[in-house]
């Protein structure tokens, strides 16, 4: 089914991030004429400092992505820690085998973005920048609404699909009714800061060489009992560090979010790693947590949306993938819209391909599997009581005071009856958690 | 052997920080000046060796004798120098052209040194401050300072000048009152803390009991219309350097504090406890400007 | 007539960061159309479109100045061509350098009626580029530029002096800065974007243009943050405004200043 009427452009994106960035480019890549409007002067002047960037799907777009694209390190090193108010427990993971094939890197979104925008530029994608689009244009269809372009202004564009990639809170998403506002345990707030640090500082503090990388994902006090986590990753001549908390748990714990933040930034076990450095870059910005049950339709007649705007993001506990999410997302958006306009039916069905293209990738695969881990990471035990309770387990062994040495099972019970933790918690956790991971 | 320094002015004899500033390089002092023959006297008067007077313009406004200046300077060797105003900037321009002269403003300290100048001047809007050595010709744009006095007696020669094709049609006055910052030795300044343009009265009250001038951030003036642009202190605003200067539901942007750098003393209101203007001030006071002022008016009655 | 806009594509020193000796680092800075530039334009698009003449767009800079993104930003302002000198031997060229470009590709594109440019650059802010430029063409030159009317060899020009505002008879090419306020300028809406990708554009290299050789040499010897005074940061509790009035007074009595 064609709608007939003339087109500016065969497809309208809306929003340069990754995931818009990428959709871009494969369907320009297919002779697609596309328009990229970004409301931000230049690309990535509207996201947060960075991350890790898990890239097998990005080196799939650009095949020379790890030697053109501006990335930071290549992580080698993750480290997984409970943090406690004055202990730490964590494994430290190492693996030659993460260094080749690379399969993560880090990323500065400031570096990251302007670059994806030019690869675009050269596939023959038109940029559009600083402007705001008001809203999508809908007229009615035989099937109900049909999206035909968007207005900014004064101004209109149609297209034969418009593909909403506009952010975690997208008002397109919402304004056609295929999001509603998320439910605050969706929903988190990432406040994050950049740290600037001679290279030569990061390798020894981290126990890094040349451009390995180093990724810290922290769970415990340094939230200060509220939902979510603490991250840290290496870039090359800096620091990324920061906390990431869920909304609803932020305001039942009657937290501020700054206040976590430096807590965090001032625990004893992370400190060290930031001192001399120089705050370059500071900010907030929503994060989607819900995994699964954030996503709903993805698709109707003229419009598709991908990356955070259709809350595709992942917490696995142990991962945060979010940039990955959206170059899948995007890549299984340009299959279904090219399918759709090489048929010339861009209608909900015309587009179903994209969805099945998503959930059949790698990535999607993911989020079904882990379509219980946002309920496993609710459990509130995760963040501060097994922490205590493996501190004061590893406490008894470690502490060689002037009493005699108790066998380590009886040092573990003792810790278990000062813990609020239960054996019957222990249990239905350890379930939940295999389950869900 | 020293070179000579012109300095150029277009029809305003405030230039005694040129005059100052071109004795202290050595060499012949001379003025080209533009303007009325009571102009032309003053500066004759005020420190220089020599004055070419270009004579009344008339009808014509200063920069239709840009040219006729860039002429009278000739091949000038050593440095150029006019005042930080329009029509001084037009003159200098015209003789910066003429002698592909490079052009350096803001300058702090200006010294010669040999065949050369050393200028030691902020850049980028204040954001650094660099010297350099200058090989060649240079024209420099300065604070002008205040009218010098009469300290001496130079011969006056008065030369033909050709102007370009400008005149005067009409003249109108400004509905705002004018005004001299940099002559304040106290200024109150408003920013957009303050909510309609009614509430002036309550600043003009704080400015009339501590004795000061009004001035303003630019939003102030050349946004909203609220205050004369005079009266806008920034970096392409008025530069002052009064004793004390009250910053009053201003935010501290770089682009306004620069202009009160010089300030002795620096007094920052505002309801924002994270303001960068409290990084610049001797005294902060976080809190509602619409309290704080009257109360301090109240005070210092 | 043929009215020329010069503007500049430049970073905003807000967005660099200052080491502690002074080295600016522009890194963080994104480059735009200078602030004041969009207010030139303004004025030159309604006198074209008063007088059916033809607005056209001249920057001077290193190549970067001719990127998809500065053309973009530019040509959606109201140009209708534009003519931009990339060359990187322009790379920290200072204001007479950049006016005796400017002033050759004025002479290049030919019959230029008017040329008018925003009050201060951005970055440099010395407020001089239009002056000297006016000075290589043998141009007036009038700064602080509030409207323009009139036709070719006869314009007509508002501008504001200290104590009022004074209409000014041009009669031939000339040079006009305009005020920082003159006109609210027009933001690009999507056509205007849409329609700049098509508008022509003239790349030039200083070497085909007629410049004179430069004069003088700076060298830079040193550089340092801003020289500031130390300042107390002394906070007065608000709490009670009446208290703190009075504190402040007394302080600013014992500081001399009052």
């Amino acid at each position: 089914m064609s709608d007939g009427s003339e087109v500016d452009f065969d497809v309208i994106v809306v929003g340069a991030g990754i995931a818009g960035c990428v959709t871009a480019f494969q369907l320009a890549q297919q002779g697609r004429s596309v328009v990229l409007i970004e409301r931000g002067e230049a690309p990535g002047s509207k996201n947060l400092s960075g991350g890790v960037l898990y890239c097998r799907g990005m080196e799939k777009v650009f095949p020379d992505f790890l030697d053109e694209a501006p990335v930071e390190r290549r992580v080698t090193r993750n480290y997984i820690n409970f943090l406690n108010a004055e202990s730490s427990v964590g494994i430290d993971y190492k693996d030659a085998r993460l260094a080749g094939p690379v399969n993560a890197v880090t990323v500065l979104r400031a570096k990251l973005d302007p670059w994806l925008a030019e690869k675009c530029e050269e596939a023959g994608v038109f940029i559009m920048p600083s402007v705001r689009v008001d809203h999508v244009i809908t007229q009615d269809g035989g099937t109900g609404k049909r999206v035909v372009g968007v207005q900014a202004g004064e101004d209109q564009l149609r297209a034969h699909v418009v593909v909403a990639a506009d952010g975690v809170n997208s008002f397109i998403a919402q304004e056609v009714g295929l999001r509603t506002k998320p439910p605050l345990n969706h929903l988190a707030t990432g406040v994050k800061c950049v740290v600037n640090l001679p290279r030569e500082t990061i390798e020894s503090r981290f126990n890094l060489t040349g451009d390995e990388g180093a990724a810290f994902a922290v769970v415990g006090d340094c939230t200060q009992g509220v939902g979510g986590g603490g991250f840290m990753y290496t870039n090359t001549d800096s620091i990324s560090v920061g906390v990431v908390l869920r909304l609803d748990d932020l305001t039942a714990k009657e937290k501020v979010a700054t206040e976590v933040f430096n807590h965090f930034l001032s625990h004893p076990f992370i400190a060290p790693y930031l001192g001399g450095g120089e705050v370059a870059e500071y900010g907030c910005h929503l994060v989607a947590e819900g995994g699964m049950a954030m996503v709903g339709e993805i698709a109707m007649d003229g419009l598709v949306v991908v990356g955070d705007a259709a809350g595709l993001t992942l917490n696995t506990g142990l991962t945060v993938r979010g940039m990955d999410l959206a170059v899948a997302s995007a890549v299984a958006a340009a299959t279904g819209i090219g399918s759709a306009l090489d048929q010339m039916d861009t209608s909900k069905v015309g587009l179903a391909g994209y969805r099945e293209a998503f959930f059949a990738s790698p990535a999607g695969q993911d989020m079904l599997t882990y379509a219980k881990a946002p309920g496993f990471l609710e459990i509130e035990r995760m963040y501060q009581d097994y922490g205590e309770l493996f501190g004061n387990v590893l406490y008894g062994a470690f502490n060689l005071d002037d009493k005699p040495r108790e066998h380590l099972v009886k040092v573990a019970l003792k810790a278990f009856k000062k813990s609020p933790v239960k054996i019957r918690h222990l249990i239905s956790d350890g379930l939940a958690g295999v389950r869900a991971l | 052997m020293t070179a000579n320094t012109w300095i150029v002015v277009a029809g305003d004899p405030a230039i005694g920080n040129l005059i100052e500033t071109a004795r202290a390089l050595g060499g012949q002092v001379t003025a080209a000046v533009v303007g009325p023959r009571a102009v032309a006297d003053t500066i004759a008067a005020g420190g220089v060796d020599q004055v070419v007077w270009l004579g009344d313009p008339g009808q014509a406004p200063v920069e239709a004798y840009a040219l006729a200046v860039a002429d009278a300077v000739g091949a000038a060797e050593g440095a150029v120098l006019g005042a930080s105003r329009p029509g001084d900037r037009v003159l200098l321009g015209a003789v910066a052209a003429r002698l592909q002269a490079a052009v350096l403003t803001d300058a702090s300290s200006v010294s010669a040194d040999g065949d050369g100048l050393v200028v030691t001047h902020t850049i980028y809007g204040g954001i650094a401050e660099e010297t350099v050595r200058v090989a060649g010709q240079v024209a420099l744009v300065l604070d002008g300072g205040p009218v010098p006095a009469a300290s001496g007696a130079a011969p006056v020669t008065e030369v033909a000048a050709v102007p370009l094709g400008i005149t005067v049609v009409e003249t109108n006055a400004s509905a705002f009152e004018q005004v001299d910052l940099g002559a304040a030795a106290r200024v109150v300044g408003i920013g957009r803390g303050l909510r309609t343009q009614g509430d002036l009265a309550m600043i003009e009250a704080l400015a009339g009991a501590s004795k000061a001038e009004v001035g303003c951030s630019r939003p102030v003036a050349e946004g909203l219309n609220w205050l004369g642009k005079d009266r806008y202190i920034g970096v392409s605003g008025q530069h002052i350097a009064p004793e004390l200067y009250f910053a009053i539901g201003i935010s501290g942007q770089l682009q306004h504090m620069v202009g009160v750098r010089g300030a002795k003393t620096i007094v920052a209101i505002n309801s924002d406890p994270n303001a960068l203007v409290f990084k610049d001030a001797d005294f902060g006071l976080v809190g509602d400007l619409y309290q704080i002022v009257p109360a301090l008016t109240e005070a210092l009655k | 007539m043929k009215i020329v806009v010069a503007y500049k594509w430049a970073p905003n020193p807000q967005d660099a960061s200052v080491g502690v000796d002074g080295i600016v680092d522009w890194s963080r800075a994104k480059s735009g159309i200078s602030e004041y530039d969009p207010v030139a334009i303004e004025l030159a698009r309604r006198l074209a479109d008063a007088t059916g003449g033809e607005v056209i767009g001249l920057t001077a800079g290193p190549t970067r100045v001719d990127a998809s993104l500065a053309r973009k930003a530019a040509l959606s302002r109201g140009f209708d061509r534009a003519v931009i000198v990339a060359d990187d031997a322009l790379e920290g060229a200072g204001t007479t350098e950049l006016a005796a470009v400017l002033a050759a590709a004025v002479r290049h594109i030919g019959e230029v009626d008017l040329v008018i440019t925003g009050d201060s650059s951005v970055d440099v802010g010395a407020r001089m580029v239009p002056a000297v430029l006016a000075g290589q063409l043998g141009w007036p030159a009038v700064a602080e530029v509030t409207a323009v009317s009139g036709q070719a060899g006869l314009l007509r020009v508002e501008r504001d002096i200290a104590g009022g505002t004074q209409i000014l008879e041009i009669s031939g090419p000339a040079v006009l800065a305009a005020s920082t306020n003159a006109a609210v300028p027009r933001i690009p809406g999507m056509r205007d974007i849409l329609a700049a990708g098509k508008k022509p554009v003239e790349t030039l290299e200083v070497a085909s243009l007629d410049v004179p050789a430069r004069g003088t040499t700076v060298t830079v010897t040193d550089t340092s943050g801003p020289d500031l005074k130390a300042r107390k940061h002394q906070m007065i509790d608000t709490s009670d405004p009446a208290a703190a009035a009075a504190e402040l007074v007394i302080a600013l009595r014992g500081a001399g200043v009052l």
